[in-house]
């Protein structure tokens, strides 16, 4: 019983302790990691939008400058010069000191002919006037390609410009090193996963891709790919190959290609990632060490108030000992009483019939029947002065067995007036009446005689108390059933309790004795007994008129006022 | 020897009957009552030497007795009676001028001991009262018309 007590108290703190503090904590800690989060995936977005950015145009102005590059060689030759091939030579060479991304170099009439190449292919006098990037050409003065394979049946691009010299019209067109240019592009890094790649328009992989895809095949994520405007923007898709990607992309000026950068989302966010874990684990430890400290708290201030529980228990059960100790120290100064009177009179009567025998013996005749009568007298009175003492041995006997507990049914009439010979004649010492007024047919009831004894006997004493020098006291003992109750008042017309003792009457150690006369147990012992056997006791009192104690007790016993307060007795007891 | 006048203060009548025989047949002179009230009352009406009073008596108890007794009469020696529970009134009789005290229970010889003993030093008081009413009378004759003052009071 003692420990589950225990446990429930700890419970009680540690979910009152912890749970209100823990939620609180877990709620500021889940919107700071909310906010923090967001806050950290939108920096790697934008981060790798700047990336895109940068890359963008670093692209676009290669191409440009290679479209400018191209543009000025085709200006400052004419068809006439440029036609031979050692000429063209000099000028892929001046092209390629430049930039090394001039791969070959070639020069078209109006017709679309090959008239002159310079490279590793041979495709001198071929006709291109099928081709998409000659027709394009022919409109747009600069033409950069997308990726195809054309005549030598090689992935490449190429960028090609128109040059009208009076009223001919010729066409230089130059291939860029694919491997140059794809690695430009593919050599943008980062994180580990990170990647970046060229797409046409239709999606056709204008540079390889790393984690797969070759030139000029078909970008299968490339209808998730949001990127329409001229901005670039980031956004989180699922790959059609698998996994999820954060991606950055952006259109290319002039060539409108769609240049890609991504990363797998696992990569991109790894920091965050990293902080989430070690506030998670921070959370973890640190609610770790806190559960253990409220625990071993909560364990230490339950065993606490547990063991105060325990003496307090153990405090009752030593009050209610020391005030049957104060109620015997108090009876037994009226016991001297009671038993030296018949001792003094016993002392005369012996003398008495002493000093007769005395006469009888010196005079040595027949005794006078006048002295026989008076030591027969004698005899008897000795006699009934020792009934007198056996009387007040009985009572005392009868008080010292109450120790045992033990509830039988008992008819309260015979019981109180024990009570009342007890103290009656220290009563008529003090000069005070007591009137017994008992209902005619009381049932018996079920308690424990001994104990409820000592509360009568214990109202009584205080009675006579307040009746102390006064005339005319009065005490009046009263007992009445009260539906499945008994009611036993005990009413003197005594000095009466003030009102600002009555609430405290019943506290240990509460007295309005002089000092030394009283232990202020007397009352508390009372309603410590009368609580156990299931009554109530109650008080009223007026100063100067009297006052009435009224003990209110169960018919059916303890047990009867329901489990609970049953129980609590029960406890008391284990506590003796 | 002169009588000694005694009064038997207790509220056991038995112990009254018996010890006024007793006593009677020593040559004392002995008056029962059962109350403080009376035994006052029995003092305003007769000479009384030694009172011997009971401290735990119903109405006025033992010791207001022995204080009222020791106002008007203050020359009468009282005895207390108590019992072992009560030593402290013997003590509180003592202070207020009792002149000794009996625990209950007595014999009766140490009882008409006591009685003698208070009964030789009441009357060596009483002599030594006369002495020096004498002695006062001898010299300045007029005081005789004021010798009662003092004694009264």
């Amino acid at each position: 019983m003692k420990t589950d007590s225990f446990k429930h108290i700890r419970r009680v703190i540690l979910s009152r302790v912890l749970l209100v503090p823990f939620i609180i904590v877990m709620l500021v800690f889940g919107t700071l990691l909310y906010y923090f989060a967001s806050n950290l995936r939108d920096q790697v977005a934008s981060q790798l939008v700047r990336i895109a950015d940068g890359h963008r145009n670093l692209i676009e102005q290669f191409l440009q400058e290679r479209a400018y590059d191209l543009k000025f060689a085709a200006a400052s030759h004419s068809f006439k010069g440029i036609g031979y091939e050692n000429k063209l030579a000099l000028i892929l060479e001046q092209l390629q000191t430049g930039s090394p991304a001039f791969f070959d170099l070639g020069v078209f009439d109006e017709r679309a002919d090959h008239i002159a190449y310079v490279g590793p292919y041979n495709l001198k006098g071929k006709n291109y006037a099928d081709s998409e990037w000659f027709k394009a050409v022919q409109k747009k003065n600069i033409y950069i390609s997308d990726v195809f394979s054309g005549y030598r049946k090689i992935p490449h691009f190429i960028i090609a410009v128109k040059k009208e010299e009076g009223d001919r019209v010729w066409y230089l067109r130059a291939t860029i090193d694919t491997l140059f240019f794809n690695d430009l592009v593919e050599n943008i890094r980062v994180g580990k996963t990170g990647e970046a790649y060229l797409l046409n328009r239709d999606g056709m992989f204008q540079t390889r891709r790393r984690s797969g895809g070759n030139l000029m095949e078909t970008d299968p994520d490339y209808g998730t790919y949001r990127a329409r405007g001229k901005e670039t923007i980031s956004f989180v898709a699922e790959s059609n190959l698998g996994g999820m990607y954060l991606y950055a992309a952006g259109r290319l000026r002039g060539t409108g290609w769609l240049l890609v950068v991504r990363q797998e989302i696992g990569d991109a966010y790894a920091p965050l990632a990293r902080a989430v874990v070690l506030a998670v684990a921070i959370v973890i430890m640190g609610g770790a060490v806190v559960v253990m400290m409220a625990f071993v708290l909560a364990t230490g201030v339950a065993g606490k108030l547990t063991a105060a529980d325990i003496e307090k228990r153990q405090m009752g059960a030593q009050l209610l000992m020391a005030g049957r100790l104060a109620e015997v120290g108090e009876m037994s100064a009226g016991l001297a009483h009671e038993i030296n009177n018949p001792l003094q009179i016993m002392k005369s009567e012996q003398f008495m019939i002493n000093d007769i025998l005395n006469e009888i013996e010196k005079d040595g005749r027949q005794p006078d029947p006048e002295n026989l009568r008076l030591v027969r007298d004698s005899v008897n009175q000795i006699g009934t002065q020792i009934d007198r003492c056996r009387q007040v041995t009985q009572g005392l006997l009868k008080f010292a067995r109450k120790s045992e507990t033990s509830i039988k049914s008992v008819r309260l009439e015979p019981l109180i007036l024990e009570v009342v010979e007890m103290v009656e004649r220290r009563a008529r010492v003090e000069d005070i009446r007591i009137v017994k007024k008992f209902d005619t047919l009381l049932p018996p009831i079920f308690t424990d005689p001994a104990q409820l004894q000592q509360v009568f006997l214990n109202l009584l004493n205080n009675a006579i108390y307040a009746l102390k020098g006064k005339n005319n006291g009065e005490i009046q003992i009263a007992a009445d059933r009260e539906n499945d109750e008994i009611a036993v008042s005990v009413s003197d017309n005594g000095c009466g309790i003030r009102e600002e003792h009555l609430e405290k009457i019943f506290l240990p150690f509460f007295t309005t004795k002089p000092v030394g006369t009283g232990t202020g147990l007397g009352l508390s012992t009372c309603y410590g007994i009368i609580e156990r056997l299931g009554g109530t006791i109650a008080v009223a009192s007026e100063v100067n008129v009297g006052t009435v104690f009224t003990v209110r007790m169960p018919l059916d016993g303890p047990g009867a006022k329901g489990k609970s307060e049953s129980k609590y007795s029960d406890k008391e007891g284990e506590g003796q | 020897m002169n009588t000694v006048h005694l009064l038997l203060v207790d509220d056991e009548e038995r112990f009254l009957s018996t010890t006024k025989t007793l006593l009677e047949k020593q040559g004392i002179d002995t008056t029962t009552v059962t109350n403080g009230f009376d035994a006052l009352k029995i003092m305003d009406e007769r000479a009384v030497d030694v009172v011997i009073l009971d401290v735990k008596m119903p109405g006025m108890d033992g010791v207001e007795t022995l204080s009222r007794i020791k106002q008007k009469h203050p020359l009468v020696e009282v005895i207390m009676l108590t019992g072992h529970a009560s030593i402290e009134s013997a003590v509180e009789g003592l202070k207020l001028g009792a002149f000794d005290y009996l625990v209950k229970p007595c014999d009766i010889p140490d009882l008409l001991a006591k009685i003698k003993e208070a009964y030789d030093k009441k009357r060596v008081m009483d002599e030594k009262i006369r002495e020096a009413k004498i002695k006062a009378i001898i010299s300045h004759p007029l005081a005789a018309f004021e010798k009662d003052k003092p004694e009264e009071k």
